[in-house]
């Protein structure tokens, strides 16, 4: 087996049942309220996770929010070019997303509170297919 | 069910941990194996032993040998024929393998067991043991999405938390970096530590940054080890040992085990939980432990673990890690005697368990003068919390009174 | 009448000096040019020019029946990556998904087949969607001028602000550039004369000519031509053979060759200026076949203005990056895993 080869064997499989049900799940973005303690999850659930409650209804994340919290990686994963701006970020009308920032020019721009909105971006790639998921970007102030 | 005074430990093994390029998994539990029944004052028949936990978290993610059952513990260890479970509760393993086998004891199901956590995490390069770990570019290999897990290794799921930590009670890089200097000054003096030097504040703040705000020096190795410890029924302690220590109490708790969903991020509601059912068990408050092993994967994780566990009010620790009061020698409290992970290193599985082996040695005031702990109650308490999202935490109070 | 309902561009924010991949290899070169990110593609870019249009039209996802992808730069043989982009707008599962290929025509073309499906009542509307990051190896021309970007136009013929008033293409057997399913990079243009005056101008000048015979328009009709820029000069000697001379500013200096997308991201440029009753001709080429357009601006057009992210902005907004960044960018250089 070349090391290419053994790359290959080693990464995850876009092609999966996985990636296939979680499609709408990741491309929609379809989290789920709880109509009990109005505690939002994502992605979809049948119970909630805050209070057990079966009462559960379809609640579309918006694109945009806030960053809560962020932290600078210097050392990310291979596949991913350094450094990476990994954030926590406050939804607008509730809701958190856990992503990363994407075209990251100065990791110093980013701060507690910095107006962010969701992109697509390519995740991943294994054997030339690719994975795609929400990143964030900062909103540029008119 | 409490458990206190129904439990036992009569002995305990530790190797010192490392980065152990010459140790397989099974030398490591044997070695670990023979220097605990040695260790039992009385003598020890392995025979007595009826029932075992084996504590294993990495599996054949980072061995690449396939999964490891009981049958890796009772064939190394010549146990077969007995109840052998293989428990995996994330960096808490260590910690819950022992709550386990306490919990067998405390049953009345077996009179005497064995509790044994071990941890190969170095026999890949460091960035693929590390992606093992879960710091993988997608969650692929975690069965996630790449969507939410994209890139969060644990230096990146404790960052998240520094930050905060730093912009809701001003704790500041400083102050991290002062965990890192009391515990490798800690661990100078332990022999099973796996990192033995002293650092200077400026030191850690001038090591590279790993994940801003954490520098190579906040965060703990990447371990080889195994430990373990022997406990058996109460009443049947003094047979074995003149000097056993008891099990006074044993938790683990669990909170949301993704980042998404957390309220804050300035605690940890798996240690609160952990540390309150098993003070609850235990009968006592924070103020009667002598000293405590506190999760210290990375130092920020220190801090707020010793709130959580409820040491000292919210935002406080940093204050008084500042005072000197979480020092060995002359502070209120120690924490980490050992080094902790930061220094004494941090074999999952391995991480919990040689906690118990520290608090077991300073209670019975059997270690080096040097780092021995003043005692006053004699209760010592030994805390992981790990897993995804730093969601569950195990706790384990043990006191030379039953 | 059939037309464009909305429009969205987009344009990646990282750039190369051309010169920069030029030098290495004793070439030169003047301007810069738009690279995709660490983390983008045709379809991630593709998904934001999408996304701009549909926010520009107005038009509701469960509306849409059609969604076509037109791109030479396609990684895929088998499998289509038009589906991700239908995920990303949860357009309904009935509605039909193709990805148009194999030439830098292919956004006209999927243009062509898409206003066809619409008139032929099949589906009320449709969006195209052109993208292009094309494949380029170390030292090629293209790598020099190739750029990336993405383009999005929802069709149909209900709020439209742009009128299409008709389309013709023209073909002959002409082979200028060619990327064989084992090949990983496009070809150079075998001469870059014969491309320029026997196939590119030729071939516009014939579907321009087609389109407006047609309809009884001359070129006198119309406002600014639009060709795609492959570089800096020979869409204005398309237009001069066709007498016009008003052809659409150049952008190559700024954001590169974008193959099948150039014309039609130029006329978002465009329209985003465009006054009511102004004609258009928009005329897309690629291996030896051209699609024209005539296009006419209506009355709704400034209504729609500002919702959305201009192709104007998205070219002031840039962050440079080198040959080896751009080399690895590109896929053309590549860490050993072991």
């Amino acid at each position: 087996m070349t090391m290419w080869e053994r790359e290959r064997m080693q990464s995850p499989r876009p092609a999966s049942p996985l990636f296939w049900r979680l499609n709408p799940t990741v491309y929609h973005l379809l989290g789920s309220k709880c109509s009990d303690c109005g505690h939002i999850t994502y992605p979809q659930t049948k119970i909630c996770h805050k209070c057990g409650s079966f009462n559960q209804k379809d609640h579309q994340l918006p694109k945009t929010g806030k960053v809560h919290t962020f932290c600078i990686n210097w050392t990310p994963p291979p596949g991913l070019e350094p450094p990476t701006v990994n954030v926590i970020v406050d939804l607008d009308g509730g809701g958190r997303y856990v992503g990363l920032i994407t075209e990251v020019a100065n990791p110093e721009e980013v701060k507690i509170g910095t107006k962010v909105e969701m992109v697509l971006r390519r995740l991943l790639n294994d054997s030339g297919l690719d994975f795609y998921g929400y990143k964030f970007r900062l909103v540029e102030e008119a | 069910m409490s458990v206190r005074g129904k439990v036992a430990i009569i002995g305990v093994g530790l190797i010192p941990f490392g980065e152990l390029f010459h140790k397989g998994l099974e030398s490591m539990i044997q070695e670990a194996f023979m220097s605990c029944v040695k260790s039992v004052d009385k003598g020890f028949d392995p025979k007595d032993i009826k029932a075992a936990w084996f504590g294993q978290w990495s599996g054949g993610g980072m061995i690449g040998q396939g999964s490891r059952e009981g049958t890796t513990l009772g064939t190394v260890l010549g146990l077969r024929g007995i109840p052998i479970s293989r428990l995996e509760n994330g960096c808490p393993t260590g910690n819950d393998v022992f709550r386990n086998a306490v919990l067998g004891v405390a049953s009345g199901a077996y009179d005497v067991v064995l509790a044994l956590g071990a941890e190969k995490m170095r026999d890949k390069p460091g960035v693929e043991s590390l992606v093992a770990a879960g710091g993988g570019a997608g969650g692929g290999i975690l069965g996630l999405h790449p969507s939410w897990m994209m890139g969060m290794g644990g230096p990146v799921l404790q960052a998240l938390y520094a930050t905060r930590q730093m912009h809701e009670l001003g704790c500041t890089m400083e102050d991290f970096a002062r965990v890192a200097v009391k515990n490798h000054h800690n661990g100078v003096a332990c022999p099973y530590a796996e990192y033995r030097f002293e650092v200077t504040v400026e030191r850690v703040l001038s090591s590279p940054v790993v994940c801003w705000p954490l520098h190579l020096l906040d965060c703990c190795p990447q371990t080889d080890g195994a430990a373990c410890a022997i406990v058996c029924r109460a009443d049947l302690a003094k047979k074995y040992t003149d000097k056993p220590v008891y099990v006074l109490g044993s938790a683990t708790g669990v909170d949301y085990k993704d980042m998404w969903d957390k309220e804050n991020f300035i605690e940890m509601p798996a240690t609160k939980f952990a540390a309150k059912m098993a003070m609850d068990m235990a009968g006592i408050k924070p103020e009667d432990v002598d000293l405590a092993e506190v999760h210290d994967c990375f130092t920020n994780t220190e801090l707020l673990n010793i709130e959580d566990i409820g040491f000292c009010k919210k935002g406080e620790a940093h204050k008084l890690l500042k005072e000197g009061y979480w020092n060995r020698e002359d502070g209120h409290k120690p924490i980490n005697p050992s080094g902790g992970l930061k220094a004494h290193g941090h074999p999952i599985a391995a991480t919990g368990l040689g906690q118990i082996c520290e608090n077991f040695w300073q209670l019975r005031e059997q270690i080096e003068p040097v780092r021995q702990v003043k005692l006053k109650k004699g209760i010592a308490l030994s805390h992981n919390v790990g897993g995804n999202g730093f969601g569950v935490s195990s706790v384990n109070i043990i006191g030379r009174e039953p | 009448m059939i037309g464009i309902i909305g429009y969205g561009a987009y344009v990646p924010k990282y750039r190369i000096k051309q010169q920069d991949a030029a030098i290495p290899w004793g070439g030169w070169a003047m301007g810069e040019k738009a690279v995709c990110g660490w983390d983008e593609d045709i379809i991630s870019m593709a998904a934001e020019a999408l996304d701009n249009a549909v926010k520009h039209s107005g038009v509701k996802a469960a509306d849409v029946g059609a969604l076509y992808m037109g791109t030479a730069s396609s990684p895929m043989i088998e499998t289509h990556l038009s589906p991700v982009l239908a995920e990303t707008l949860n357009l309904s599962p009935h509605a039909s998904v193709l990805d148009f290929m194999g030439s830098v025509n292919a956004v006209g073309t999927a243009l062509s087949q898409c206003m066809m499906a619409v008139e032929a009542k099949r589906i009320d509307c449709g969006i195209v969607v052109g993208t292009e990051n094309r494949m380029v190896g170390p030292g090629s021309d293209g790598e020099v001028s190739f750029g990336a970007a993405a383009v999005a136009m929802v069709i149909g013929n209900q709020g439209t602000i742009a009128d299409i008033e008709g389309v013709q293409s023209y073909r002959t057997l002409f082979l200028d550039r060619w990327r064989a399913a084992k090949d990983p990079w496009v070809s150079n243009l075998f001469d870059q004369r014969f491309y320029r005056d026997d196939g590119y101008a030729k071939h516009i000048e014939e579907a321009s000519k087609a389109v407006m015979a047609k309809i009884n328009k001359k070129t006198a009709d119309y406002k600014l031509a639009i060709f795609p820029q492959v570089d800096a000069r020979v869409p204005a000697g398309a237009g001069k053979a066709l007498g016009m001379k008003n052809v659409f500013p150049d952008l190559t200096g700024a954001i590169g060759d974008v193959g099948g997308v150039s014309p039609f991201l130029c006329l978002t440029g465009a329209l985003d200026q465009a006054k009511p009753g102004e004609r258009l001709l928009v005329a897309s080429y690629g291996s030896g076949t051209a699609t024209a357009f005539s296009i006419v601006a209506n009355e709704a057009i400034e209504k729609k203005r500002g919702r959305t992210t201009t192709l104007e902005k998205y070219i002031a907004r840039k962050t440079y990056v080198d040959y080896p960044a751009y080399l690895r960018l590109m896929g053309n250089l590549r860490r050993v895993p072991y």
